[in-house]
């Protein structure tokens, strides 16, 4: 633990270039994933409010202030890889029920899904970086089940999927924008611990 | 699948009550699969015995409203045995609850009603329920769907989402049931329409595909290899269910992989006859069936020829040579076509025969890249080319350069021999120089070398005599052949050719000329260049049996008049025959084109003149010009000419005020190159005024030069006009008391004497009055006056004195002669008056008793004479 404590607090630049670059992956899926939204949102003249109440899909703790960064990082983390799973269900059920083309929207299906994976392969370095908790696996949300669904439930659902990841895109844009300064203080505040002992 | 039925068997009549009719039907039962009702029934056995036809009549409520009445015969042979009826609702059978009503007729007497009822077995769900889900629609058809609302809850909206149909109907059918009907006027996407059916907490809805049966058509089936059909056809609109019910296709009943895109292929054995090969396209809207009647060996598409490759290449021919992908091929009389091309240009070239596999090809250009693709077909039965093969790509040999085009132009001393540079095409190799040889007849031969890329010779040649001048280029793989041209004679003819005006098109000219001319044995030719300044010649050679072309050039410039020649081409010198003159395209010509504007006033008309236009200035024709004038914010008025010649033009009944002239020349795009003076007109007062000062001062001009030329021959003039009077040379006593005397005043006319009389002795023709008499008499006291009393004296009484004769002595001086009145000789000489005096003593008078007493009364003329004397 402690060795790495000290790698993590003996390669701050490294740390900041990439939660940076986190953060510019975070920007371009909240673009992709925008773009996919309204993609999906003019084809079926879905507007937010069919989405029934607030009920989320991705199951993480709340959200808190007083959660500190390695808090964050993993919340972010686990609600990432949860909106990565989310979204191969939703393709392979979608292909599976409506047939795979290969137009725009499948394009820019593709493209968020391996924006997900790559923004979760970033997350996981600054949860190591900055000695964030235990990983564990995060578990979906399996209230709702896409293999029982009607079509129309499958084509809510799967806006509902791309809007979860909305969501966490948008989250993820704030975190890691935010962590470069917070971290520099988190890690001050860790080696005084450190001191201190 | 409808995983619930209900069958409630509400009543049953029984047959044997009396009064009713007793062939009913017997062990109904119905079922819902799908959409779709069925029903089924027996008839009563008391039926069995009728020899009448049996109606049974059908009637279905949905929701308790009659929806459905329909009647089915029974004839007396289908007595006994089962009887059934579907029906497809246009109801989901989940929106509400059906009732059938079956009951049998016969001559006016009817069974009871017998009921069944399938009723919807949905729970009481927690969301909104809508019916029928992922249906699929034809389009132009009417969808009716329902939405079941969980309990207490009210509907807020139920549509079909991005449909903006206005033919749509919604109902309440039920305490928690509503429908909807729409009219389907188009295809929805291919994830299929949605219906949503909207309440105060939730959302739910059901997909519905809207689309069109397949509609695919013109089904050709040939053979590529001899060993399989192949079948294309054209595939028909988009069905919009690509995704919940794509076409699947079938060719003799194999399915087909990629059957939408228009293309199936089935392996079969080709031989020679005739047959159907069908095509079977289907989707759950319909089925479409497509049939083609070929023998297929008449249908042979080939495939392209493989390997295509260049051997044997020459400067002017290569050869081509190629494999085939089916060896049977070979057994074909095949045609092929041969698609050359370069970098410009593109030819195909055909070649036929069995088992072919080379081509030569000839005419090509030397030093020359070409690119060569094939395509080939049967020749017997021909159904279609191949696809295109790989192309290739060759170089052809070098060569010597083509004969070069070689025209003249002359100006006045010397004559240039021009050419056009070769291109690529004709070079057939990097040109290294020109040989330019020239001769007149019976001389020796002239030679000159010219290096590429210079391309014109200028030769000084005898005026008086033809030439004929020939030029050959050369590359390294030797010499053009020549190319000659004569040159004529200077001048000749080409003076009596006028220019006519041409009008320009789309950047160049469209000439024509007169009639073919019979000198123009091998065509003409049409040179042209600005009619002023700086000129390149370019030229264009036409065959004999054309009289018209069209000119371009890149170095066409609007708004420059071009001179362009024609000439007929002879077999000695070319013949000039027409000359035109014009614009690619007359452009305005600026303000200002009149470099001087002079004006000039006539009485109330103003003349307004200019120098000539020159011709770089005119870019375009003119053909007169316009006078405007007018005095200042008033109307202009203007007068024009027709003739581009003029340079002037007069405005007349002017009045006197400040006027403003524009000169604009008159030309095909307008009125332009407008000039302008502004003039103040002079009144004629004025003129005569300034007239008159000018004559005033011009007399006094030549009165001043008179004076000025009197002053400084005044000697001579005196000496001509009053000659010296010679001094008297008599000095006597009389002359003496003369001058003591007072006498009369005598004065001396000289003006009416002439010369000779001047010449004359003089005689003294006094007319004194009594006093001179006294004087005379008194001899003594006749002068004792001054000379300036008797002078005024003289004027009252005017004497005559005939002078004498002019002394050889030269005059006294000026100043000192001339007498205060003037009117004295002057010459006199005043200052002698002691000469007077003492000449007066030496006077004889002539008659001097008798005279003396005839004017002792009166007074009586004195005349004196004198007698001239030499001077001292």
């Amino acid at each position: 633990m402690a060795d790495r404590r000290s790698g993590a607090a003996g390669a701050p630049d490294q740390g900041r270039t990439t939660a940076a670059r986190a953060a510019a992956i975070a920007e371009l899926l909240l673009l992709e994933i925008s773009n996919l939204l309204e993609l999906y949102s003019k084809r079926e003249t879905f507007t937010a409010d069919v989405i029934a109440g607030d009920s989320r899909l991705v199951s993480v703790p709340p959200p808190s202030s007083q959660l500190d960064t390695p808090d964050k990082l993993w919340r972010l983390h686990a609600a990432l890889i949860q909106c990565r799973g989310l979204m191969e269900r939703a393709i392979a059920k979608e292909d599976e029920e409506m047939g795979s083309g290969t137009g725009e929207y499948e394009t820019l299906r593709k493209m968020v899904k391996e924006r997900l994976s790559f923004l979760i392969n970033m997350t996981g370095e600054l949860v190591k970086a900055v000695d964030g908790p235990a990983m564990m696996m995060p578990s979906l949300n399996d209230s709702v089940e896409p293999d029982s669904l009607t079509l129309f439930e499958l084509k809510l659902w799967v806006f509902r999927v791309f809007t979860e990841v909305d969501y966490w895109a948008k989250t993820a844009v704030t975190i890691l924008q935010a962590l470069p300064k917070e971290r520099v203080r988190t890690t001050r505040h860790r080696s005084t611990r450190s001191s201190r002992r | 699948m409808i995983a619930w039925l209900l069958l409630v068997s509400l009543s049953r009549s029984s047959a044997q009550d009396a009064g009713v009719f007793p062939c009913g039907p017997r062990n109904v039962t119905v079922s819902a699969s799908d959409q779709l009702i069925l029903l089924t029934w027996e008839d009563d056995p008391s039926c069995t015995s009728r020899r009448h036809t049996l109606t049974y009549e059908l009637e279905v409520l949905i929701a308790d409203q009659p929806a459905h009445h329909e009647e089915v015969a029974v004839s007396p042979d289908q007595m006994g045995s089962p009887h059934s009826w579907s029906w497809s609702p246009h109801l989901a059978l989940e929106c509400a609850p059906f009732t059938l009503k079956l009951r049998s007729r016969s001559h006016g007497r009817t069974s009871p009603w017998q009921l069944e009822r399938i009723g919807p077995g949905h729970a009481h769900s927690l969301s909104p329920e809508v019916y029928p889900r992922d249906k699929v629609f034809r389009v132009g058809t009417q969808a009716t769907f329902c939405c079941v609302l969980p309990t207490g809850q009210a509907l807020i909206t139920l549509n079909v989402s991005g449909d903006s149909s206005s033919n749509w109907v919604r109902r309440k059918i039920g305490n928690r049931t509503h429908s909807l009907t729409v009219d389907l006027v188009k295809g929805s996407v291919e994830s299929g329409a949605n219906v949503i059916c909207e309440t105060q907490t939730e959302h739910n809805g059901a997909c519905a595909y809207i689309g069109y049966p397949p509609a695919d058509h013109d089904l050709t089936c040939e053979t590529r290899d001899f060993q399989s059909v192949e079948c294309l056809w054209t595939v028909g609109r988009n069905t919009h269910l690509a995704l919940k019910s794509p076409t699947t296709y079938r060719l003799l009943g194999s399915t087909c992989a990629k059957g939408s895109a228009g293309r199936c292929s089935h392996k079969v054995r080709v031989d020679f006859e005739e047959r159907d090969w069908i095509l079977t396209a289907q989707n759950q809207l319909g089925t479409v069936n497509l049939t083609d009647r070929a023998d297929l060996m008449r249908r042979v598409h080939m495939f392209a020829p493989q390997e295509v490759k260049v051997s044997s290449v020459n400067a002017r021919s290569v050869r081509l040579e190629w494999n085939w992908a089916i060896q049977m091929y070979d057994e074909l009389n095949v045609r092929c076509q041969l698609k050359i091309s370069d970098n410009q240009t593109s030819a195909v070239r055909e070649c036929l025969g069995v088992a072919l596999r080379f081509a030569v090809l000839d005419d090509l250009i030397p030093n020359w890249p070409y690119e060569v693709t094939m395509r080939c077909g049967t020749a017997q039965h021909f159904w279609k080319w191949s696809e295109w093969s790989s192309s290739v790509e060759f170089l052809t040999m070098g060569d010597v350069p083509d004969a070069l085009d070689v025209w003249m132009q002359g100006n006045d001393s010397q004559t240039i021999i021009t050419w056009k540079v070769l291109p690529a095409n004709q070079s057939h190799g990097n040109i290294i120089d020109y040989e330019v040889t020239w001769e007149a007849t019976s001389e020796r031969r002239n030679k000159s070398r010219v290096l590429h890329p210079k391309r014109s010779l200028a030769l000084s040649l005898d005026a008086t005599r033809e030439h004929v001048v020939s030029v050959t280029a050369r590359n390294k793989y030797g010499n053009s052949s020549p190319s000659t041209i004569t040159i004529p004679v200077l001048n000749r003819g080409s003076g009596r050719v006028k220019s006519s005006k041409t009008q320009g098109s789309h950047g160049g000219f469209n000439l024509s000329w007169s009639a073919a001319s019979p000198m123009a044995s091998c065509g003409y030719i049409v040179d042209w260049c600005p009619s002023r300044g700086p000129c390149t010649i370019d030229w264009l050679r036409v065959p004999p049996s054309q009289t018209n072309v069209c000119i371009f050039s890149k170095n066409f410039r609007e708004g420059v008049r071009y001179m362009l020649s024609i000439y007929g081409c002879t077999r000695g010198a070319p013949v000039l025959l027409e000359r035109r003159e014009g614009y690619v395209k007359e452009k305005i010509i600026p303000d200002g084109l009149f470099r001087t504007l002079n004006w000039k006033q006539r009485d109330m008309d103003v003349e307004v003149s200019w120098d000539p236009v020159a011709l770089q200035e005119q870019s375009a024709f003119i053909q007169g010009y316009i006078l405007y004038y007018g005095q200042n914010n008033s109307s202009v008025m203007n007068i024009s000419t027709d003739d581009p010649r003029d340079t002037s033009l007069t405005a007349r009944n002017l009045q006197i005020n400040s006027y403003t002239f524009t000169v604009k020349a008159n030309t095909t795009v307008g009125q332009c190159g407008a000039t302008s003076i502004t003039v103040t007109l002079n009144s004629l007062t004025d003129n005569l005024i300034k007239a008159v000062g000018i004559t005033i001062a011009t007399i006094f001009v030549l009165l001043c030069l008179i004076v000025i030329l009197c002053y400084r021959n005044w000697e001579c003039i005196k000496l001509k006009v009053c000659p010296p009077i010679p001094m008297p040379v008599l000095k006597d006593k009389w002359m003496t008391s003369l001058t003591k005397k007072s006498c009369r005043p005598v004065f001396v006319e000289m003006s009416h004497h002439t010369e000779a009389e001047l010449m004359a002795i003089p005689e003294l023709h006094c007319k004194s009055e009594a006093p001179a008499l006294d004087c005379s008499y008194r001899a003594n006291g006749c002068f004792g006056e001054p000379v300036e009393n008797l002078s005024a004296r003289c004027a009252a009484a005017p004497c005559l004195l005939p002078l004498l004769p002019p002394p050889p002595t030269p005059p006294p001086p000026l100043s000192s002669s001339l007498p205060k009145d003037g009117r004295l000789n002057p010459s006199y000489n005043l200052s002698s008056t002691d000469s007077l005096v003492e000449g007066s003593h030496g006077y004889q008078p002539q008659k001097q008793k008798g005279q003396l007493e005839e004017a002792s009364d009166t007074p009586l003329p004195c005349v004196f004479t004198y007698i001239p004397l030499p001077s001292e």
